[in-house]
């Protein structure tokens, strides 16, 4: 037991369910408070403010599906990324494989003579292959070397961006595209089909969700889950029962890249139809997704909920740039206030806090 | 009857149509930050030279829009109302297009790309002629006989502005190196630090660059070397070290573009071929340290005093050479360029014959290094 002032904080040994879904969802709303002065700051009345993005993002279908589209990517990487997580391999990487996935699904779009109706499938199983195998390049790293996960996921992101654009300057280098640095543009049968009036890639979407399902059927129900959750939660205990550490962290960076692959491969195949340079593919999604994972607590299908969450954040950064004539960095300060309230806000989590006095307490201890 | 009903009808649906067409509202879509002091700062500075001048026209922006997101922002711009739509970087191309088909009511129109449609045009204002005249400048300064170049990416447009400094250099110091550094970034300021430094170290002691800061300058004015600016007037930042530069003027084609959307010469239905290419002679682009200074007068008796033999005329001085070759440029019957033949790649190809220019398409996608750069030139033919 400790004593903060008045208060006194009692650890949990685990936090129920209303507890945490309580905590989050007061973050959130804390951090949207917080960003109330920069409203103020730019001359703008917040609540006014607030309400006109509300408005703008949920006025039309048209306008609404844009939360869902930046949704696809975080749901993809979100859920691989509690994952990782439930197994205590902090993913980092999850950019790096969002290219890893462009770059295997481009090159099948771009040089691989395949019949039209093979080529989608094909782009979505190489771009999960080559996700999954610059997740597992940590693992090794880990496993042989014991170098650390977050240093190892994070400096993958670096190559495999530079990967990426020597692709585009150099043997990629679309003939049709007058020397700029981009790839032609996919065939037809390369591109995904929207729903309409939206540019919502349905497929990409539907994969994520169906995946969420699976990810959390094989946390919860089966034996392999099992041993994840062992892994993570006790790794001492997970040896003495003699769990195989490299086989499971190897299956959930397998899982965990794989599904930022093919986050990858929706954004080549539904948004840009091209390889271009890095950061206008990745656009932080991989970043995001970690936020994404930490506010879903490791479970894959509020993950997909808490990608909704980061999808509005961006659909209303979007708008409060075009309408509200607010600076671009106004997404960054939204997504930088959400982490910080969460994981502050986590010691509500792991700790209950009452308001007592002195006395109180003292009385307590003697009678003891 | 009827027939009044109709004559009415018609008067007011034109007086309807003339009505909106007097008043645009221009939405400007960049891809960086309009604090970048380079290409989007520009852009955004005639952005608002046009809105100040013009009662008629209303304009709105968004920064750092991503390439893949252009669409997105373009319909939100539509929602919100314009009329006349910019975008501002290359890669916003396709996804310009498939707006442009999907709202044939609105005015599109994109710098630095090559596709059109009847509602959407092209511009650029274009520096090589600049860089050339820079390039004069340099090769007169130099006294180690190398000249630093930091580069952005090895694409047509900057190796083609590389090429015309570098010809530049070698009519006044035949002898005389421009070497290369690409950092493949248009706006990193540690890079271009790090590519700066490297280039002293490599005995370079004068310096230009393609960068969307003023990273270079500072740098070399730390060293007390000379430089020229890039796309803003750079002078505040070293007065004692920019000789030169270049500066664009986008508003000239902006103003030009709005004006004639609101006297009605473009509409929605006859863009398909328009395509400004504005250099010195629409005033598009100047040369100078900032505007209206040609040339620092610091750099201005180190320049009369440089004198050579030219073939074309005779004994002169840089200084005289630069405001000739300037005002060739810049009178509207143009005559001299930059890319005039012969000319021979480094490779020893002659790539413009004796007595031809090069035309517009060859210009834009120009992938060879004229004799005299030294560096890596990734894409070299």
């Amino acid at each position: 037991m400790r004593r903060v002032g008045p208060f006194l904080l009692e650890p949990r040994l685990a936090a129920p369910r209303y507890v945490v879904f309580g905590v989050s969802i007061f973050a959130v709303v804390i951090a949207l408070l917080a960003a109330v002065p920069v409203f103020v700051g730019y001359g703008l009345n917040p609540w006014q403010a607030y309400a006109a993005i509300g408005r703008g993002v949920f006025g039309s279908w048209p306008s609404f599906s844009e939360v869902i589209r930046r949704a696809i990517p975080l749901i993809l990487c979100g859920v691989g990324l509690t994952l990782a997580f439930r197994a205590q391999f902090w993913n980092i990487g999850a950019e790096g494989q969002i290219l890893a996935g462009a770059v295997a699904a481009s090159g099948v779009a771009l040089f691989l003579p395949v019949p039209d109706g093979l080529r989608l499938p094909l782009m979505f199983l190489t771009g999960f292959g080559a996700g999954a195998i610059w997740g597992l390049i940590p693992v090794l790293l880990r496993v042989k070397f014991g170098v650390n996960d977050v240093i190892s996921t994070l400096m993958l992101n670096y190559v495999m961006s530079y990967i990426v654009e020597w692709l585009v300057h150099g043997p990629w280098k679309g003939p049709t595209m007058r020397g700029f640095a981009y790839t032609d543009a996919f065939p037809l049968s390369a591109r995904l089909s929207y729903l309409p009036n939206t540019r919502v890639h349905w497929l990409t979407l539907a994969l994520g969700v169906a995946l969420a399902v699976f990810v959390a059927f094989l946390l919860a129900r089966t034996r392999t889950g099992y041993e994840i959750r062992v892994v993570g939660q006790n790794p001492d205990a997970a040896r003495y029962a003699g769990i195989n550490f490299a086989a499971v962290l190897s299956l959930v960076m397998l899982i965990s890249g794989g599904l930022a692959g093919l986050a990858g491969v929706g954004e080549v195949a539904g948004i840009h139809w091209r390889l271009r340079s890095p950061s206008h593919i990745s656009m932080n999604y991989g970043y995001t997704a970690i936020i994404v994972a930490w506010l879903a607590r490791g479970s894959p299908i509020a993950a997909i909920f808490t990608a909704l969450l980061f999808g509005l954040i961006f659909a209303a950064g979007d708008y409060m740039k075009t309408t509200l004539s607010l600076p671009f960095q106004i997404t960054g300060v939204f997504n930088g206030l959400v982490l910080f309230f969460l994981i502050s806000f986590d010691i509500l989590m792991l700790w209950r806090v009452r308001l007592a006095r002195k006395e109180k307490i003292w009385a307590g201890q003697t009678g003891s | 009857m009827k027939r009044i009903l109709a004559v009415v009808v018609t008067v007011v649906a034109l007086g309807a149509l003339a009505f909106s067409a007097e008043k645009i509202k221009a939405g400007f879509i960049y891809v960086g930050p309009i604090g970048d002091y380079g290409w989007t700062h520009a852009h955004d500075l005639a952005r608002r030279i046009v809105d100040e001048k013009y009662d008629w026209l209303e304009t709105v922006y968004v920064e750092s829009v991503p390439e893949g997101e252009v669409e997105t922002y373009i319909d939100q711009l539509v929602r919100q109302g314009c009329n006349v739509i910019f975008t501002t970087s290359f890669g916003f191309m396709d996804g310009t297009l498939a707006a442009a088909q999907r709202y044939p009511n609105v005015i599109f129109a994109h710098a630095s790309g090559f596709k059109r449609n009847p509602n959407m045009a092209t511009y650029m204002a274009d520096f090589y002629q600049v860089y050339y005249l820079n390039g004069l400048m340099a090769g007169a300064l130099t006294k180690t006989g190398k000249i630093g170049y930091v580069g952005a990416f090895p694409i047509p447009e900057v190796k083609r502005h590389l090429n015309a400094f570098t010809i530049g250099v070698r009519e006044v110091n035949p002898n005389a190196e421009v070497h290369v550094r690409w950092i493949y970034e248009w706006f990193n300021p540690a890079a271009a630090k790090e590519a700066t430094e490297a280039l002293i170290a490599e005995g370079c002691d004068v310096f230009a660059f393609t960068e969307d800061s003023p990273t270079v300058v500072q740098v070399a004015a730390e060293k007390g070397l000379p430089s020229f600016g890039h796309y803003s007037p750079m002078y505040d930042f070293a007065p004692d070290y920019v000789v030169s530069g270049q500066i664009v003027h986008w508003e000239k084609i902006y103003e030009d573009f709005l004006l004639k959307v609101h006297n009605g010469v473009y509409t929605t239905k006859n863009l398909a071929h328009v395509d400004y290419w504005w250099l010195l002679s629409q005033g598009a682009v100047e040369v100078g340290a900032k505007p209206g200074m040609v040339i620092n007068p610091k750099y201005e008796a180190a320049l009369k005093n440089f004198v050579l033999n030219h073939p074309v005329f005779g004994r002169i001085s840089v200084y005289d050479l630069v405001f000739t070759r300037l005002n060739q440029m810049a009178d509207p019957g143009i005559t001299f360029d930059p890319f005039q033949g012969p000319i021979y790649d480094r490779k020893g190809r002659l790539v413009v014959p004796e007595g031809m220019w090069m035309s517009y398409d060859s210009l834009i996608t120009l992938e060879w290094a004229v004799v005299g750069v030294v560096g890596p030139w990734p894409g070299e033919p």
